[in-house]
Formats: C-alpha cells, structure tokens, sequence
C-alpha cells in the first residue's frame, strides 16, 4: 500500500494506482527428475488515468521517484491522447466501498516459498512412480501475491493471497498415461503423494482400445468439467459479450440453457476457491448467481459493461484488469455445484458405451455464440462397457458445445473438487473451478488419435 | 550492466558447475481502437535480471527486479539454493559453446516506439472507420502494438553480450452478427495481427485503410454465406493459415525437449523421436522447412540465442525428410549433437530459457503466384485466416477452423463459404501437399502469442510461407 499511495501522490488528478507484490516458486520435473526450477520476484506498479471518460495505463517495475513519475506521466499523456477524439464511455473510478469480507486464502507457511519443500514434494513423487513401475512428469509451485489499490476516489485496498498446485502425470515404457492434480490455498493442502497415486493409478497396462467419430455417453472428471465451465465464463458470462449481442446468454437471461440439475454460480469468499476481496477496480467481490436450477440468471460485469448495459446495471466485481479487460470480465471462482451420485463409478453405471474423460487439452473456441469448441482428451481416458470403467482409450477429439452438454447432463457426484490449469503466464493470477464430476449424454468425438 | 553482470558470473564458478544472467529491459505499448473510441492504450515496461545456475541435482532460476549488485547476489545465491534442494539425478553435459562477445541489434527505419500516440491512433481510426460499413458489424476494431527488448548476458563460461530488438505489428477485424449468426473478418492476420522484428514501416506496408472495406464486406457475406461442405477436398492454405499450420504441426513437433518428453507435464511431447532425424519422411517433396533466426525481420531472429548460441540457419526438412530438430545445449548435448541448435529462448528477465522456435519457414516452391496454383488447382477450396486452432499433445492430430473458404470451380475463386474447418493427421497431411507458391509469393508472418512452459512463457516467431495445396483433405469437420 506504500508503493501505491506513493505512486498516487505522483499521478494525475483521476488516477488508479495498482500494486502487485509476486513471489513464487516453480519445481518442474520429467522422467522422475527435476528439470527446471524458477523463482520469481517483482513488482509491478500500473497507473491508470483518466481523462474525458477514457482510460489508459502505463506499469513499471522500477519503484524510485523516477520510475514511478515517468510511468504516471505516461498513463496520463495517454489518456489525454485517447480523450482527443471525443468522449469516451468509461463511467469513473469505484469510490470506496463497504468493508471487505474476509477470507481465508492466505497462508503464511506457504509464503516461505520454501525450496526444500518442493524437493521433498518431487522426491515423494518420484517414489510413487517407481513403485508402480511408471516414470513421473508434472509441476509443484506456490505463489504469494500481494494486490493494494490506491485511488483518487479514496479506495484503499489491499489483499494478499497464497496458492499451491501440483499435478503428476504418470507414465509407463509405452507411453499410457495417467494425470492428477490438487490445489489448494495453503502448501499443506497438497500431498503429493495421495496426487501421485491417482495419476499411477489411471495408467492401464491393457492395450488400448479405440472409438471413431461419432456421439457418446461421457463422464467427465472435475479436471475436464473445470475447463468447459471456463470457457462458458469466458463465452457467456462476460458481460461484454453479452451487452454486445455476442456472448451465449445474450437474450437468453431468464430461460431454461440447462438441465435442472446445473446451478453455477460464482463463490470469491467461499472457502474451497481461491479466494478474492476484490476485482481489479477496487469492487469488492461478491457471490453471484448465475445459473439457478437451469435456468439462467446474469452475467458478470466490470464497470465498463455494465455503464454500457445500462437499465442499473453495476459492476459485480470481476474487473480482469485496472479500468477493465478489453476483452470484458470473467467469473473467476466459479463453483459448479454437486448433484447426488456417490462418484465416477455411479456416474459411469448406465452408460452401456461410453468414455470416461479425466482431462480435456487444447480447447479452443469454434464458434463462440455457439459456445462451440473443439479439443483433445489426454492422459487418462477410458471406455465405459456396461455400466463399468473398463479398458483405457485413445485420446479422442471432440467438437461440442458448453451449453449442449449442460443441457444433456444426467447427474453429477456429490464431491466437489478445486481444479485449475495452472498456467501462469504473465503475472501470477492463481484461480480455479469448484466442480463435481458429470454424466451428459451425446458427447461428439469427431476425430481420434491412432 | 554487462559489468555486473560479468562480475557477478566472475564470482559464481567456485559455486556451481555452471551459471548463467540476463538483464532484460522491455518496453512495451498497445492501442486499440474500437467501434469508434480509444478501448485501450497499454505502456508496459519491466527491468530485471534472472539468474540461472547448474548445481547438485539440477537447475535452479532466481529472477529478480533488484538489478544492483546486491540484488543480484542475492539471485545468484537463491537460484543455488534452489538447484540444491531438488532431489539429487544425473546430469549429463551441455553442448559446447564457443563464448560469445559483442552486440546485435535487429534492422528498422522508423523506431515504432517514437511514433507518437496521436499518429497512431490516426492510423488506427481511419481504419476502424472504414470497418462501419453495415450496423451488423457489431465490433470494428483496429489494433498496434511496440516493442523494444533490451538484453545483457554472461556466462561463467566467458560470454558477454548485449542485444536489442524492436517489433510491431497490427491488425484490423470486424464481427459480424444477425441473430445467431456470428462472423469475423481479420486483416493481415487473426488473433492480434503480424508483427515483425521491424520499424513502424512494417505496420505502414499493410495499408490497413485500404484493406478495412473488404474486410467489413467479406464479414457482412459470411452471415449469409453457405455452409463449407462436409467430406474430402483439395484444399489450397493461404500464407497466414499456413504459418499457424507449419507452428503447431511441424514447429512444435521438432522442439526436442518435447521429443525427448521434457515438455510432457505442460505442452506435451512429439510423435517424433530422436532415432526419426535423418531418415523419417514427414512430408512430400515439395516440404522444405528450414529454420533461420537470421532471418531479416523475423521474430524469432537474434544475434544469440539465450543460451550464448549463435543465431544459425537449419534445414529442417528437406525434400519431405526429416533432417534436424530445435535444440537448445541440454537437448542437444542428450542426443550426441556437437551443438545446439541455438533454439533456447526467453520471455523476459523472469522466466528461463527452454527451447523455442526460432523462424520455422517453409521453402518457396516452384507454382508460380496464387493465382497460377488457384488455376491449377480445379476444384476445391481456398481457405483464409485461422479462427480456430487445436492439436493434441503429439502435435499428430490437428483441428483448424478458418475465418472464409472460397470454392474454387473451373480453376477460380468462387462464392465465399462460412465456417470453414480441416482436419488432418501431421504426416498424412504433409505428404499430401503438392504444390507451394514461388518466392514472390513468400513472406514471413509473425506470431506473437506462442504459449509453452512452467510457469507460462509466450514467445513471438516467424514463419515465412507461400500459399500451398493439399490434396484429399477432410474438411467440414466443424
């Protein structure tokens, strides 16, 4: 908050000051052998000025005088530059709002980014591995992250969260593979070796079956239920999208785009997400219904969408960045909540023929509107003959639609896991889906590996 | 800062087998204009150093933003900390490396960060503008981006130098909306636009007014456009879809830490293995794929790879049979090579060097200008500007989606198609094209958002391509 106040001191007259204090540690391993391990540490400073309705920004890591003062000259001339062509649309900075409610998404042990701790977790790992014959890929990081928001509309805010996040893929001499992964707030809600054993145990030494094209009962595991519930926050629940006509759920707030069974909404202070106080305006976080026994109920917005919306709508806190992303807000603590079956092997019991999906890779967007995507399944897929996970299955390609398969969800598993992918490009932004797993019918596999 | 550097790799050697710093100063800006306002302009820029050494069991990395001396001491000695505390393994060597010394800087005219806001957003509005030509256009948008990358390096292995970079780049799209029906439109590329290793001249040569009616307009057709048709077609890839068609399905395959399963946790591995370079054909004759960080204007063009290697041009594949892979010293030393292939490269101070693509292009054929391989071609399809893209983690089956196809009937273009998407299996695919387009057809397309690594590292490369055809292609998949 220091470093905030000192760069708002230097800054125009409507300016955001944004804070970001990263420290993480990253323990890469392959073939049950460390590969390569980062640790980071930086700061970075982002002004934000406005000018005539417009926004602008300039970030620094050079926190003297100097660098702070050139950086806010720069938000500033900015957004003077923007302003020259008329006014624009952005509706001013949050003042200061209620008290942040707390939350429990830090965890001092954890910021000790302790180095020998990441060994130990890879050296159990790797035992793991070796007892079942199998050689040991994956990753084990913690981070800690500081945000602080200073504003000339007198927010000051400050939040500091840790994550963890392992996953383990286990593979054997021929190439079958096995992957599971935990996160969690604190390092201690990882222990690499309950993560390893369920990444050894989806590894088969039975040959490997294979299905062509064509559409097919599916189980999908948190992991892969995870990733499509982000993509629909990205397609259908930005607000921009949505005000724009663009997005999945434009004109279809208020109806049925899913089977009763789909409630989803977005939970920053629930305990099991990674937990938030607020979004990158200084909104204070909020739970948000989204989807209500199928039907669905809003979208989220940043303050930019929802100035545009317009009829009253407000931010709910899920600005992606200072001023908003041009790409719009997104959800980001999204819980999925859980239905009746006991778990995957109850889910799997009536499917006569199907697949059985632990993870999904490379999905990307067809056609957005559609909430159509297309992507492989990898490290753990099996098919389901008579109502039981039987023998393991090429990786299959599918093409089909988030809301589709929410719509043709059977039932999901009382359980509920946090999953995330774990990228962290750019600066360290730890989040995950709380999601059980679930049984759709008619999954579209249109291609498979050989 | 070379200075410190070099002093600070002076002390190291008593402490690890070896060590290497970087001092990386980016300086980046970003405009876009949209549906007639400012929507963003972004300055960014970053100074730090990241130390990596080789110690005990392995490899650690400490990236910091404190570039004084004790700062970096501090790096230098918790980047050991963390190389000793992984679990103790076997290393082998690294590939031989004469020591680098000097300075390089890539070629430009006008310096893209010293064009000022205004001139830009000029550029960028006049174009937008060009883009409203129906009230179904729901999104116009017009877009830049600047960039400088300044770098010192040393090494405990007597390297010292310095480079520096600028890059830009820019791009135009319209979305296209009529109920349900949504359709895009980019110009010179998708997902961002080309940049180059090149001045503001570069943005300049796209003329990007001039493009913007046609753009809008082809948008506008798509909603109405038929459906690409389903089945097995002779496909002909423009440029810019074929250089995101040689990054997944070639580029990415012939990363050897993939081959050699160091990728496997995150990016995955390669249907290649070491035993294939030499003898496997992964493609027909007519595929000549080289890779070149020379290249001028490429992105991934250098002076020196982040590793102290000097920036070399490989052939790849020649003649459709595999030749050589991207290595960096680790990779190469694994495999028995005498040296890297000078591939190991960097996002910045605060993320390692893993082997990355350098320029992966492929060679000019000999069918002439596109409108000779149209000719040729008879019938089928002319697919343009990717919108979808997906691989699995072999970099073996492939999904791609284009923004516009357009039939090819009696040797020319036709109506314009919607919803276009192929899908092949790598080899299959590659051993079916039979025809590339002449080198004036050739250029380089660069690409700014090439994702790999733990924690996440994008990387900006080139791929210089000509249009080229593909026979018995599936198409409509999508």
């Amino acid at each position: 908050m220091h470093t905030a106040q000192r760069a708002l001191a230097l800054a125009g007259p409507d300016s955001q000051v944004t804070v970001i204090h990263e420290r993480s540690l990253l323990s890469r391993f392959a073939r049950s052998a460390p590969t390569q391990a980062t640790e980071v540490d930086d700061v970075t400073v982002e002004i934000l000025a406005l000018c005539d309705g417009h926004t602008a920004t300039a970030s620094t890591n050079l926190l003297d005088e100097q660098g702070l003062r050139a950086t806010a000259q720069r938000a500033a001339a900015a957004a003077r530059a923007s302003a020259s062509a008329g006014p624009g649309a952005y509706p001013g900075l949050a003042g200061p709002g209620p008290a942040l409610p707390a939350h429990h998404g830090f965890d001092a042990e954890t910021a000790r980014l302790d180095p020998e701790r990441a060994g130990a977790a890879l050296r159990e790992t790797f035992a793991v591995a070796a007892e079942h014959g199998l050689e040991a890929f994956g990753v084990w990081t913690v981070g800690d992250v500081e945000t602080a928001i200073a504003s000339s509309t007198g927010v000051r805010l400050s939040d500091r969260v840790t994550d963890a996040f392992m996953k383990v893929i286990c593979r054997d001499a021929d190439g079958c593979s096995g992957f599971a992964s935990a996160t969690a707030a604190a390092a201690s809600g990882i222990d690499p070796v309950t993560v390893a054993r369920r990444a050894a145990s989806k590894v088969s030494p039975e040959p490997l079956a294979q299905l062509g094209p064509g559409t097919y009962p599916v189980v999908l595991e948190p992991e892969a239920v995870g990733l499509l519930l982000e993509f629909f926050g990205a397609l259908a629940l930005n607000g921009l999208a949505h005000v724009e006509g663009r997005g999945a759920l434009s004109d279809k707030l208020g109806t049925h785009v899913a089977t009763p069974a789909i409630s989803l909404c977005d939970s920053p202070c629930f305990p099991r997400p990674l937990p938030r106080a607020f979004d990158f305006e200084g909104v204070a976080k909020a739970p948000i219904t989204l989807v209500q026994d199928g039907v669905a109920q809003a979208v989220v917005h940043d303050r930019r969408s929802a100035a545009l919306a317009g009829g009253g709508a407000r931010s709910t806190g899920h600005a992606a960045q200072p001023g908003g992303s041009p790409f719009g807000p997104v959800p980001t603590n999204l819980v999925l909540a859980g239905g009746g079956a006991a778990g995957v092997d109850e889910l799997a019991a009536p499917i006569e023929r199907g697949i059985y999906v632990t993870r999904l890779w490379y999905v990307n967007p067809v056609r957005e509107k559609e909430t159509l995507l297309t992507g492989m399944t990898r490290e753990g897929t099996f098919l389901i003959e008579d109502g039981k996970i039987t023998r393991p299955l090429r990786d299959v390609r599918f093409t089909d639609s988030i809301l589709r398969l929410l719509s043709a969800t059977q039932a999901l598993t009382q359980e509920q896991r946090l999953v995330t992918e774990g990228e962290f490009y750019g600066r360290r932004f730890a989040h995950g889906v709380v999601c059980p797993a679930l049984r759709a019918d008619g999954f579209r596999v249109t291609g498979a590996t050989t | 800062m070379l200075g410190l550097l070099t002093e600070l790799m002076a002390r190291a050697p008593a402490r690890c087998s070896y060590a290497e710093a970087r001092h990386v100063t980016t300086d980046q800006e970003d405009l876009l204009v949209r549906n007639g306002r400012v929507e963003q302009i972004d300055s960014e820029s970053a100074d730090g150093i990241g130390v990596r050494v080789r110690a005990g069991g392995g490899w650690g990395f400490a990236a910091t933003r404190d570039t004084t001396n004790a700062g970096m001491e501090r790096a230098l000695t918790r980047a050991l900390a963390i190389a000793e505390s992984q679990p103790a393994t076997l290393v082998g060597p690294l590939a031989p490396v004469p020591p680098a010394r000097g300075h390089w800087s890539c070629a430009y005219h006008q310096d893209p960060l010293a064009i000022s806001l205004e001139d830009k957003l000029e550029l960028l509005f006049a174009a937008e503008a060009a883009l409203r030509t129906d009230t179904r256009i729901v999104r116009s948008e017009a877009e830049c981006s600047s960039r400088r990358v300044r770098s010192a390096f040393a090494s405990t292995e007597d390297a010292a130098l310095t480079q520096e970079r600028v890059e830009c780049g820019a791009a135009i799209s319209a979305i296209a909306l009529d109920g349900d029906e949504l359709q895009v439109r980019s110009y010179p590329s998708a997902h961002g636009g080309s940049a180059a290793c090149a001045g503001w001249e570069h943005v300049l040569s796209f003329d990007l007014v001039q493009h913007a009616p046609r753009v809008a307009a082809e948008a506008i057709e798509l909603l109405t456009a038929a459906q690409c048709p389903e089945g097995r077609a002779t496909i002909v890839l423009d440029g810019d879809q074929l250089a995101l068609q040689i990054h997944e399905s070639i580029g990415h395959a012939l990363e050897l830490d993939r081959v050699l399963l160091g990728e496997a946790s995150y990016a995955g591995t390669s249907w290649v293995s070491p035993t294939d370079l030499g003898a496997l054909r992964y493609g027909s004759e007519q595929l000549n794929i080289t890779a070149d960080a020379t290249l001028p204007g490429g992105l991934g063009s250098f002076g020196w790879d982040d590793e102290g290697v000097a920036a070399q041009r490989t052939p790849l594949i020649e003649a459709g049979v595999l030749r050589a892979a991207l290595s960096d010293r680790q990779s190469a030393a694994a495999i028995g090579l005498e040296r890297s292939g000078g591939c190991a490269r960097a996002d910045g101070f605060a993320r390692q060097p893993i082997v990355r693509m350098t320029n992966v292009s492929i060679e000019p054929g000999d069918a002439g200008a596109l409108e000779d391989l149209i000719a040729d071609t008879g019938e089928g399809l002319f697919l343009q500007t990717n919108r979808s893209w997906s691989i699995d983690d072999r970099r073996l089956h492939f999904q791609f989606a284009t923004e516009a196809a357009r039939e090819i009937r009696d040797g020319e273009l036709g109506r314009l198609l919607r919803s276009a998407s192929y899908a092949g299996v790598t080899p299959q695919f590659w051993r079916s094209m039979d025809a590339v387009c002449s080198a004036r057809e050739w250029r380089p397309r660069g690409l700014g958002n090439c994702g790999k690594g733990e924690p996440g590292q994008l990387m900006r490369v080139s791929h210089g391509t000509a249009p080229a055809r593909f026979r018995d292609v599936q198409v409509g998949v999508a």
